[in-house]
Order: C-alpha cells, then sequence, then structure tokens
C-alpha cells in the first residue's frame, strides 16, 4: 500500500479544459471520493491516475515513485471498472489469476491467493464459472477480488455501484468499505452520488469544471461549505442571495434581515446557505422569526417539508421531524402562515457565485 | 445478464403461441433461391455425368469419367493446388493486414473515422476488372514501379511484374482486403474497451493483452473473415485472368475454358463441382479446427 500524490495534475482537450490543476494527497490507507456531476472530471482524473488518458500538465506520485509517463501495466493500481471488464471468456478463477500471472507469481502461490481473494468477497464455490453464469452483485465482487488479489499500491474505484439495483448497492458498499479498511487499501473511489460519498469516505473531493471545490470530511463539507457549489451538492441548502450590510446582519433581495455569524466575511454582496433541517417550523404568524405562507407540504414518513413563500416574494424549504398526533402543527397545510426560526450559527455566509442546485431559494 | 437469464430459465418454461408471420415472409426470399440458384445447380450436377463428344459436344450419359479425368491429370490437380495455395496465402496475409487496421477503426474517436471507412468500401464500387486494368497500369514493363525503379537506377531493364503469380497474389489481395477490415472491424468494436484496459491494468503489456485478450475474443471476426475471403479467393476469376497471363491457370478461369473454348460441358461442369466442394470441404475444415481451439479454451474453463 502506498501513498498518492496528484501535483497540479491538468488535461485539455483542444481549448476544453477537462481537469484543471488538481492537487491531491491520498494517505495511506486512506479512502478517499471524487464526487461531482456527470462531465467535471472525476471519472478522467481517475484514468488518469491509473494511465489511460496522459495528462497535459501535472505529476502523479504512488508510493513516492513518479509514474506520469509510466504506461497502465507498469503502475501497481488495481482499477474496478463502471462495467467491471471481466474477461468474458475466462472463469471467475482465471479472471482473478490473470494479474498474477502478469505478475508471474509460481502456480501454487497463485492458486491460494486465488481461493483467498474469492473467499474474501465470499464466491469461492463459483470459482469454475464464466461471468456471464453470475448475477451483477457476483460479477462486481469477481472484479473486485481481481483487482485486490495482486495487492495494488492503490484501489481504484469507477462508480462501482451504479449497476446494481437499490438494495444490492447498500451491501456492497458496507462491503467495500469493510475489505479496504482491513487491507488497509490506499483508494480513490469515482461517484456521482453524495449519499455513497458521504458513507463510504474518509474525505471528500468535491469537483466542478474540472476544478477542486473543496475537500474535507464528510463533516466538513456538511457544515462548512466552501462555496454555493458545494452547500447545494453535499446534503441540500436555502440559498438567500442578497449582501452583508454590516458584520453580523445580513439583508437579503427580498428585504429580509437576517442576524448572521460575525466571523469571516467582510460587507458587500454574499449569499447566505441554511440547511432545511435546521429549521423550526412553528403554526401562525409571530414576532421573533420569519413569517411566511405554506406553499407545499411533503410528507416523507420521518421527516415533513414545508415549502414557505416569505412575504418578500422569496422561498424557503424547512425539514422537520412529521408531527406527531396532537402537534398543532399537524394541521398546518397549504397557504396557512408559519413561523420560521433558526439559529444564527446555522446559516452560512458564502460569496455570491454560482449555485449547484437551478432551484434555488425553494432548493 | 440475457444470457444469464437465458441459462436460468426455467425448464417447463412457456413461449408465446399464436399465428407467426416469420415463415412467411421467407417465401420471396426462398422462391428466388431455389429458381435462380438451386435449379441451375442441380442441372449443372447433371451434365457432370454426361460424355463428351467432339462432334455432338453433349451426349447424355451416367458416366463417372469425368471425374476421374480430373484425378487422373497432373494438370487439372495442379490446377486445384494452385488455386487452395493462392486462397490459402491471400486469406492469411489479408488477416495480417486486415487486423491493425481494423483494429485502429473500431477503437479511434476521431472524426476521420468515417472517411476511413468510406475509404476501405471504395474499392468495392469498383469492378474487379477494372482494378485489374489498374494494376496493369502499375506493374506493366513501363508501369509505374518500374518506371520509378529505373530512374533511381536501381535497375538497368524493367523487370517482370506482370504475368506473374506475384501479380495475382497482390491483386487478389487487393480485391479481398476491404470484406475483411469490415469483418474484424465490426467484430473488435463490440469487445469493450474496458476490457483491454482491465488487462493492461493487472500488469499486460500490449502484445500479451492481444494474445490473452484481445485475439480470442475476436475469434469468431478472424473465422468469419477468414471463411468469406477464402471462399473469394478460392472463385476468383477476374484476377488471375488479367494479372496472370495465360500461364497462370486457376479453377475459376480453368472450368470457363471448358465451358466457352473447348465447349466441353460436361467436364466443366465436373471442375465446377469439384472447386465447389473442395472449398466447402476446407472452409468445414479451417472453421472447426479454429473453433475447435475456441471451444477448447471453454471447456477448460467448464465446471470440472
Amino acid at each position: 500500500m502506498s501513498e498518492l500524490i496528484l501535483d497540479r495534475l491538468r488535461k485539455e482537450y483542444g481549448s476544453f479544459v477537462a481537469v484543471d490543476d488538481v492537487s491531491l494527497r491520498v494517505e495511506e490507507g486512506e479512502l478517499v471520493a471524487l464526487l461531482g456531476p456527470s462531465g467535471c472530471g472525476k471519472t478522467t482524473t481517475l484514468r488518469m491516475i491509473a494511465g489511460f488518458i496522459e495528462p497535459t500538465a501535472g505529476r502523479i506520485t504512488i508510493g513516492g515513485r513518479d509514474v506520469t509517463w509510466e504506461p497502465p501495466y507498469r503502475r501497481d493500481t488495481g482499477m474496478v471498472f463502471q462495467s467491471y471488464a471481466l474477461f468474458p471468456h475466462m472463469t471467475v478463477a482465471q479472471n482473478v489469476a490473470f494479474g498474477l500471472e502478469m505478475r508471474k507469481v509460481p502456480r501454487a502461490e497463485a492458486e491460494t491467493r486465488v481461493r483467498q481473494a474469492l473467499d474474501l468477497v465470499r464466491l469461492g464455490h463459483l470459482a469454475e464459472r464464466l461471468p456471464r453464469q453470475l448475477s451483477g452483485g457476483q460479477q462486481q465482487r469477481v472484479a473486485l477480488a481481481r483487482a485486490l488479489v495482486v495487492n495494488p499500491g492503490v484501489f481504484l474505484l469507477d462508480e462501482p455501484l451504479s449497476n446494481l439495483d437499490a438494495k444490492l448497492r447498500l451491501e456492497v458498499r458496507v462491503e467495500i468499505r469493510e475489505l479496504q479498511k482491513r487491507l488497509g487499501l490506499t483508494t480513490v473511489f469515482v461517484t456521482h452520488d453524495q449519499e455513497e460519498a458521504l458513507t463510504l469516505a474518509d474525505r471528500l473531493v468535491v469537483m466542478d469544471h474540472g476544478v477542486v471545490q473543496q475537500v474535507g470530511t464528510p463533516e466538513e463539507l456538511y457544515e462548512s461549505p466552501a462555496n454555493l457549489f458545494v452547500a447545494g451538492f453535499i446534503g441540500r441548502s436555502n440559498v438567500l442571495r442578497g449582501r452583508l450590510a454590516e458584520r453580523g446582519r445580513f439583508i437579503s433581495k427580498g428585504g429580509l434581515a437576517l442576524a448572521v455569524p460575525a466571523d469571516g466575511m467582510a460587507p458587500g454582496e454574499a449569499a447566505l446557505a441554511l440547511r432545511p433541517e435546521r429549521i423550526v417550523v412553528a403554526p401562525g404568524a409571530s414576532d421573533g422569526g420569519v413569517v411566511g405562507r405554506v406553499a407545499l407540504v411533503t410528507y416523507l414518513g420521518a421527516a415533513t417539508e414545508y415549502r414557505v413563500t416569505l412575504d418578500g416574494g422569496e422561498t424557503i424549504t424547512a425539514s422537520v421531524p412529521t408531527p406527531r398526533p396532537g402537534d398543532p402543527l399537524k394541521q398546518v397545510a397549504a397557504g396557512d402562515a408559519v413561523t420560521l426560526t433558526w439559529p444564527a450559527e446555522s446559516c452560512r455566509l458564502l460569496a455570491p457565485g454560482p449555485g449547484a442546485t437551478p432551484d434555488e431559494g425553494g432548493l | 445478464m440475457a444470457t444469464a437469464t437465458a441459462i436460468g430459465a426455467r425448464p417447463g418454461g412457456q413461449r408465446a403461441e399464436g399465428f407467426s408471420l416469420g415463415p412467411f415472409l421467407l417465401v420471396p426470399a426462398s422462391l428466388l433461391v431455389v429458381a435462380f440458384l438451386a435449379a441451375p445447380l442441380l442441372v449443372l450436377f447433371r451434365y457432370s455425368f454426361n460424355r463428351y463428344s467432339p462432334r455432338e459436344f453433349m451426349v447424355d450419359a451416367f458416366t463417372l469419367e469425368n471425374y476421374a479425368r480430373f484425378f487422373t491429370d497432373a494438370y487439372f490437380i495442379g490446377v486445384l493446388a494452385t488455386t487452395v495455395q493462392v486462397a490459402a496465402v491471400c486469406t492469411l496475409v489479408s488477416l495480417l493486414f486486415a487486423y491493425p487496421l481494423a483494429y485502429l477503426m473500431a477503437r479511434t474517436e476521431s472524426r476521420w473515422k468515417s472517411a476511413l471507412v468510406i475509404a476501405v468500401v471504395f474499392p468495392l464500387m469498383v469492378g474487379n476488372v477494372v482494378r485489374a486494368a489498374g494494376w496493369m497500369a502499375v506493374l506493366g514493363n513501363e508501369g509505374i514501379v518500374n518506371h520509378l525503379m529505373l530512374s533511381i537506377g536501381l535497375i538497368s531493364r524493367p523487370v517482370r511484374l506482370m504475368y506473374t503469380p506475384f501479380a495475382v497474389y497482390v491483386g487478389i489481395i487487393a480485391v479481398v482486403l476491404p470484406y475483411m477490415i469490415l469483418t474484424l472491424q465490426s467484430v473488435i468494436e463490440g469487445i469493450g474497451r474496458e476490457v483491454e484496459e482491465a488487462a493492461a491494468n493487472l500488469g499486460a503489456g500490449p502484445m500479451t493483452t492481444f494474445r490473452r485478450v484481445l485475439l480470442p475474443l475476436s475469434l469468431p471476426g478472424v473465422i468469419a473473415g477468414g471463411t468469406l475471403v477464402f471462399i473469394l479467393c478460392m472463385n476468383a476469376y477476374a484476377t488471375p485472368v488479367l494479372l496472370g497471363g495465360p500461364q497462370f491457370k486457376m479453377m475459376a478461369p480453368a472450368l470457363y475454358d471448358q465451358f466457352t473454348r473447348t465447349t466441353n460441358w460436361p467436364f466443366g461442369a465436373a471442375l465446377a463441382f469439384i472447386l465447389m466442394t473442395s472449398t466447402l470441404l476446407l472452409t468445414i475444415v479451417g472453421t472447426t479446427v479454429l473453433s475447435r481451439r475456441m471451444h477448447h479454451r471453454k471447456l477448460e474453463a467448464a465446471p470440472r
């Protein structure tokens, strides 16, 4: 296992910049998820690490060895492809043994390691099957075993769960995490599914338009998004645009004056991000909160969402635990007046750039 | 996934029953085949048992003497041997030439891809005779090749290129190459690029990836292209006549001679059936050997 370093990695296709100076350090045994919408450059970055795409500029180091210009077969990465890419003309055992054969591992040792790898993914009994005789989940685990059996310096996963159904996805997700922890694998995981990234990764790299937007632990990204894109992409956020009148006082375009944390930004144009689940909804209009009318009530089981139109025309969505029977909130329906309150410190002031959510304001 | 379902299908699985138009759609094509292919062949087959008489040309009979004549005449055995040799060499060479190009065409993402396909298909729009005439201009004593070699002083007198086996090989390979390329290309395109990437990722260099992954997976294309091209080569007519000259004899021109020049229809018919049968046999032998190899791998891989 070894440390992976990307140093100002860049890929241009003509005038289009697919990956824009990405720098990243993945520690030994760490699982880092590259997360972003399609076309954000995450897959291109992963394929550059594997050696399938030559970077335009920058450096890739695996375990202290500069592999930027090495061909894929001299890189010592183990990749799991989105389509699994199993060799259809070889059995499961032959698929898993392929990498060992290339490394000229003696036959007896190779057989033992293949058996261990297949037992690791609980497929020992299917060793002599052909890939097409397996279910999607089983093929997926063969792909994992094939990549793991060679003890790769870096373990690469390209959307490995996207071809599985929802229930299986959850199972395999847990399995991958357990394996990765147990074997101490330095891992890079590409996904567009933020929930997958949040639950799997030690650290997340959020990308958009080829640029790294923020790197951090799931909690860091959720609690302190660096910009509007991250605020909208990791979890959901209400976004109010306006300006910071003075430190601690934000005035929205709709004329709403709000108390905000006094640290950070200098007065001027700004955007305010607020998580829906930090908002408390009370029936009726009252002082000491933001008053609006309910536009839509959405029942989600454990939680209920209230889409509230404020007097200034802006929209805020609040997500609260579904009220018990007897709670006055239970009676609130579309058209009723409500009061919204939230702790000032849950507001996060951000630079007024473009956001990730198209239906900004109402999420 | 579809295959997986098929394998796991219930033994008592029901098939939708009801009226199907399918068989009726085959009627026009079947009639056409019977009228224009099967019937003439049957007539010709009957002719091959007739007797030839210089005065009456063809006498109704039931004799094997035409076939006997072929197998006892060293000249005609030689013609068949030449034909098989030309066909085998041309098939092999066109396979070697076509594979890299087919691979390139299957894998390229260049916007010139369609131009490349058109360039490969284009020769098919020009008849064999016209192309042979083109080769005459290139390979003749006054042709481009000789002219070039003379002008740079490589040779002092024109080298004879036309009316040699070499000219025939070149001409036939040029004719069959597009068929081989297009067949291989479509098969290689069906093999996911990721499979090759997976091999590279596991430490296989380009040659190993080709030998262990690409070639076994593209074997069906090699078999299909090889069969198609071999049959075309065995039956080549215009190219050997125009580029090989009178001395160079292959089966198709030889049997045509029997029909037109010597007007020996019974023997010509026998030659036609010998050519057809040997083509069929060799094709069957070739494809079985190759499919065995493919099947053998699968047997090795089958549950023990």
